[in-house]
């Protein structure tokens, strides 16, 4: 007898934290598994969880005018700037800010970009109400805010009906560098996070639970933990 | 995103599966992006598109569509030298959501070699390839 296959839409995300990780071998992890999705080495979707060391990232048509120090303050502490293929304009990763990159087939999900952003400022608020902090959509600017600063980003990438790169939310990373910066291309915005939020400092493994349970009931899927060992194997298929 | 019913699949013009579409013209082929392409990406705030003259092939990257927080890379269904973009799309990115088959066209090109069109689908392949 033929097992019974459950549909492909309801097939478990597989998920893989890949703890600290420098922003350019995340990057280049991201697109390896992209391309592995394209060349349908396997039909799962794959959803990343990562911390960035620091570093700024620039978006596809982001320009360095977004930066409030020099270009040789910025290089004198080290930090990096990325230009990558992502909406959206200038941001910081740094330790502290849970990052998740949704790598999903949007077309077999029959899922639109706006529903996307969606789904993900969805989980970002969720998981800040579940801790305390009332973080809500602004109209006029995507992302999450409470009041008026900013403490969750998107910027995505589609390629072949693939989507990567993702969200980033403020969990309790040094708000320094962002003063370096208009965040997003947006003069007069600061960013918080939910330790500046909060009285107490909430743990990254915490938020990480949170934002997985959440993420399951926003996206309607299951998660399935998978290696990066496992994961590199289907890549190099 | 809209039900396939609600969308709008013109007879005339072929489909890839990257939801670009191709209509010939005087030996010339139009290329834009399908209802089905827009409707998936959203409000459309930018579109990047190449410099006449260049030439790329079948399945090369040719631009990129921004949508509100997201890139979108375009590749081409059909190889060749672009001899026209749309450069109403500077102004007015909005037109490949309000008029994908019409106003929203995005390059005219030369082709490399005829038979790739070919491997193009018409509107119920493409309809059958949707609905997965």
């Amino acid at each position: 007898m033929v097992k019974h296959q459950p549909p492909t839409r309801t097939l478990a995300c597989w998920c893989l934290d890949l703890k600290t990780m420098a922003y350019q071998e995340a990057w280049e992890f991201q697109q390896a598994v992209v391309r592995a999705k394209i060349e349908k080495n396997f039909s799962q979707d794959v959803i990343l969880f990562v911390e960035h060391a620091p570093v700024f990232t620039l978006g596809r048509r982001g320009g360095l005018e977004n930066l409030t120090v020099s270009e040789a303050f910025l290089e004198a502490s080290g930090i990096q700037v990325i230009q990558v293929e992502r909406g959206g304009d200038i941001t910081y990763h740094g330790p502290g800010q849970l990052v998740v990159y949704p790598v999903l087939d949007l077309d077999r999900q029959r899922l639109g970009i706006t529903e996307l952003v969606f789904m993900l400022e969805e989980i970002m608020i969720r998981v800040s109400k579940t801790l305390g902090v009332h973080a809500v959509r602004n109209p006029r600017n995507r992302g999450v805010w409470v009041g008026k600063k900013k403490i969750g980003s998107i910027g995505l990438a589609v390629r072949k009906g693939f989507s990567f790169h993702g969200m980033a939310l403020n969990v309790n990373l040094s708000m320094t560098p962002f003063e370096w910066i208009h965040p997003c291309g947006l003069a007069n915005v600061s960013m918080t996070s939910l330790e500046k939020e909060l009285s107490e400092r909430p743990s990254m493994q915490a938020v990480q639970k949170l934002t997985k349970q959440h993420l399951k009931d926003v996206f309607g899927r299951s998660l399935e933990a998978i290696t990066r060992e496992q994961l590199d194997r289907l890549i190099k298929l | 995103m809209k039900e396939l019913s609600e969308l709008n699949f013109p007879d005339d013009v072929m489909y890839s599966d990257d939801h670009e579409w191709t209509k010939m013209e005087n030996d010339e082929a139009v290329i834009g992006i399908s209802d089905y392409a827009q409707d998936q990406l959203g409000d459309i705030v930018f579109v990047e598109l190449p410099q006449v003259g260049e030439t790329f092939e079948k399945g090369a990257e040719f631009g990129t569509v921004e949508s509100v927080k997201a890139v979108s890379e375009l590749f081409l269904p059909v190889g060749g030298e672009i001899i026209a973009v749309n450069d109403a799309l500077e102004d007015t990115p909005e037109l490949v959501n309000n008029e994908p088959y019409t106003g929203g066209w995005m390059l005219r090109i030369k082709l490399s070699d005829k038979s790739e069109l070919d491997q193009l689908m018409n509107k119920s392949a493409y309809l059958e390839s949707l609905k997965g």
